[in-house]
């Protein structure tokens, strides 16, 4: 997968590109709305990250221009304006999602993999990691040639797990990802603890193997 | 005491003051101009007396003479002045006694000293007095009556723009989009209300909004940084060779940022709703979205353990499903967390209120405190802004929510 970052604020944009690089994604960074159109006019992109206040203009602006010259990358806005109108526009330019700052990491990678997967869906639309394959049209999912049943949010995690692979996922992202950020975190965490510890089972069963790590109380691993 | 009852007051004590005044000196003046009158008409028959006296060397008869009684006295005084004075005066020598004006003087005849008084009856003018005395009542009634008339005209119309910027005031409220609406007036000092009143409610107005736009702003300008955090933690936790200790400060760093950022969304979200800023009204099934909430939540209630059950009837509503969605998510919130473990949550939904009630320690809270901002429990780790909330988008939609306590059960109410 190749990956556009469009974001001005530094700090940001760096550590997306970190993430997004050591997960594998060939990425490129920009921070203003000029140098990402002139990037877009050269390269060809899977998926384009998109900030909406850009220092010379507004990310509307790119996907509009997107939308003139036939380009049909997919894109994730990534704004601190949480408003619905903004959503709402974003999306009716033609963007894939929008995802409100502040962020996690992890939560940016599932959506981006997500938007991925759906521009790809007309060639593959299984999804294998290791001894386990997920039927993305059926929901289905098959570990080591065992069928296992999951739960809505158990094949969610399961994927969110995928999309994050080999990385430590925080318990807030976890949280955030499971009801989103309008639920208080603490009383969840429990929750979390039983919730993995049942795809750790099912998983075990199946592949004989665990998927799952605990990190030092912070998060879980997926590898 | 209302103005109008206060000022016609104040007329009626001054008005019935000054005429009973007026009454007064009208009374001495006249006295005092028919005692004039009736002096002279005294000393006249003085001198006729003196007249005769001379000529004929004799005393008249005392006689009544046109109603003059007169009387001699023989003194040996030798000096007299003559004196003015009232006196009783027995009409026809009778019994009935009149208001009489006499004087007293000295004649002398062939070397004898007499006294002579000559009395007259104030009847007559008495009569003019009872009359003047009557006009003047008269005419203060008349005078009260008009008085009240006009007091009446002045405070229906002349004070009629002041009631209006009175009503316009109590109605005025800091959030409304509309300004204040004033009726023009040709008086000066309403005139200049008018114009301090618009001048206020504009200032107070754009005040609020500043702040408003302030609140929004810096809410704004603070997520970047939080984005920068929480992208700077996630890339720190991947740091395997990080020790526990530092994995547990790190923890603590993400629940903190965690709250900051919820904090914000939340400002920013009453900011929108006090703005009237979310209108994307749709029909929603309450009942539905009540259903998909518990089902969203459902892990979350059943680790706490908690007993949940509801009663729903179907019920549709038109409001935006956005602030909808928060209020059922704030009140179901609020219940799960302030629950005991093993506790109960029952969700009531009728065709004119939607209720929930949950378990919980047994003290109540007070009801009016807990809708605002920042109040929350002394255990609460919350932004203290999720009933806040709740409790503007139900004013945005014209419901009430009350709390109360049922029992042993936090109840929380949405009448519709």
């Amino acid at each position: 997968m190749k990956l556009l970052i469009i974001e001005d604020e530094q700090g940001l944009r760096e550590s997306i590109e970190k993430y997004f690089t050591e997960a594998g994604v060939l990425c490129e960074s920009c921070s203003t709305l000029s140098a990402a159109i002139a990037k877009i006019a050269m390269y060809q992109y899977d998926c384009i990250l998109l900030d909406i206040g850009l220092p010379d203009g507004e990310g509307f602006t790119l996907l509009e221009h997107l939308k003139s010259t036939g380009k049909n990358e997919g894109v994730l806005i990534i704004s601190a304006r949480n408003s619905l109108d903004n959503k709402v526009k974003g999306l009716n330019l033609g963007a894939d999602d929008y995802l409100i700052k502040p962020f996690h990491l992890a939560e940016l990678k599932a959506r981006t993999d997500a938007i991925y997967r759906r521009k790809a869906f007309n060639t593959n639309n299984l999804l294998n990691y290791d001894l386990i394959s997920i039927d993305l049209l059926a929901r289905e999912v098959t570990v080591n040639t065992t069928n296992i049943t999951l739960t809505r949010k158990e094949y969610d995690m399961l994927l969110y797990f995928i999309a994050n692979k080999g990385k430590v996922i925080s318990k807030n992202a976890i949280a955030e990802h499971l009801w989103g950020d309008e639920i208080d975190l603490v009383d969840s965490f429990d929750f979390i603890y039983t919730h993995i510890k049942n795809i750790r089972k099912k998983l075990m069963e199946a592949a004989q193997k665990d998927y799952i790590k605990a990190v030092y109380g912070v998060g879980y691993k997926f590898a | 005491m209302k103005l109008a009852a206060q000022y016609n007051r104040a007329t009626l004590i001054i008005t019935l003051v000054v005429l009973v005044l007026a009454g007064l000196v009208y009374y001495t003046a006249i006295n005092y101009i028919v005692n004039k009158q009736l002096d002279r008409d005294l000393t006249e028959e003085l001198t006729e007396i003196r007249d005769y006296v001379s000529t004929n060397q004799q005393l008249p008869k005392p006689l009544d003479f046109e109603g003059d009684q007169t009387t001699f006295t023989r003194t040996h005084e030798t000096e007299l002045e003559t004196t003015f004075f009232d006196l009783p005066y027995h009409k026809n020598r009778g019994n009935k006694i009149e208001q009489g004006r006499a004087v007293r003087s000295m004649i002398i005849l062939k070397g004898n000293n007499y006294v002579i008084t000559v009395a007259q009856s104030k009847e007559a003018s008495e009569n003019l007095t009872q009359l003047i005395i009557g006009i003047t009542v008269l005419l203060t009634a008349i005078l009260l009556v008009i008085l009240s008339l006009t007091n009446h005209y002045i405070f229906s119309g002349i004070w009629k723009p002041f009631y209006h910027i009175l009503l316009q005031l109590k109605a005025f409220n800091v959030a409304d989009k509309g300004n204040i609406n004033l009726n023009a007036t040709a008086i000066d000092e309403f005139k200049e209300l008018n114009e301090a009143v618009t001048v206020m409610a504009s200032r107070v107005k754009s005040d609020y909004q500043n702040l408003k736009t302030f609140t929004e702003n810096a809410s704004h300008e603070m997520l970047t940084p939080i984005a920068v955090i929480t992208s700077k933690l996630d890339t720190l936790i991947q740091d395997e060779i990080l020790k526990a200790e530092q994995f547990a400060q790190i923890n603590d760093i993400y629940t903190a940022t965690n709250k900051l950022s919820r904090l914000n969304q939340s400002l920013l979200l009453l900011v929108k709703i006090d703005n009237d800023l979310i209108q994307d009204d749709t029909t929603i099934n309450l009942k539905d979205l009540i259903l998909e909430k518990e089902h969203q939540l459902q892990e979350l209630v059943q680790s706490k353990h908690i007993e949940l059950t509801h009663q729903l009837e179907d019920k549709g509503i038109t409001a935006s499903k956005y602030l909808i969605e928060i209020l059922i998510n704030n009140l179901f919130n609020n219940a799960i967390k302030h629950n005991l473990v093993g506790g109960k949550l029952h969700v009531t939904l009728t065709q004119t209120a939607l209720t929930f009630q949950n378990s919980g320690d047994g003290e109540g809270l007070n009801g009016d405190e807990i809708f605002e901002r920042f109040k929350k429990g002394a255990h609460s780790d919350g932004t203290g802004l999720g009933l806040t909330i709740a409790k503007n988008i139900c004013t945005q939609y014209g419901y009430s929510l009350i709390y109360f306590l049922d029992g042993q059960y936090h109840t929380f109410k949405i009448v519709f």
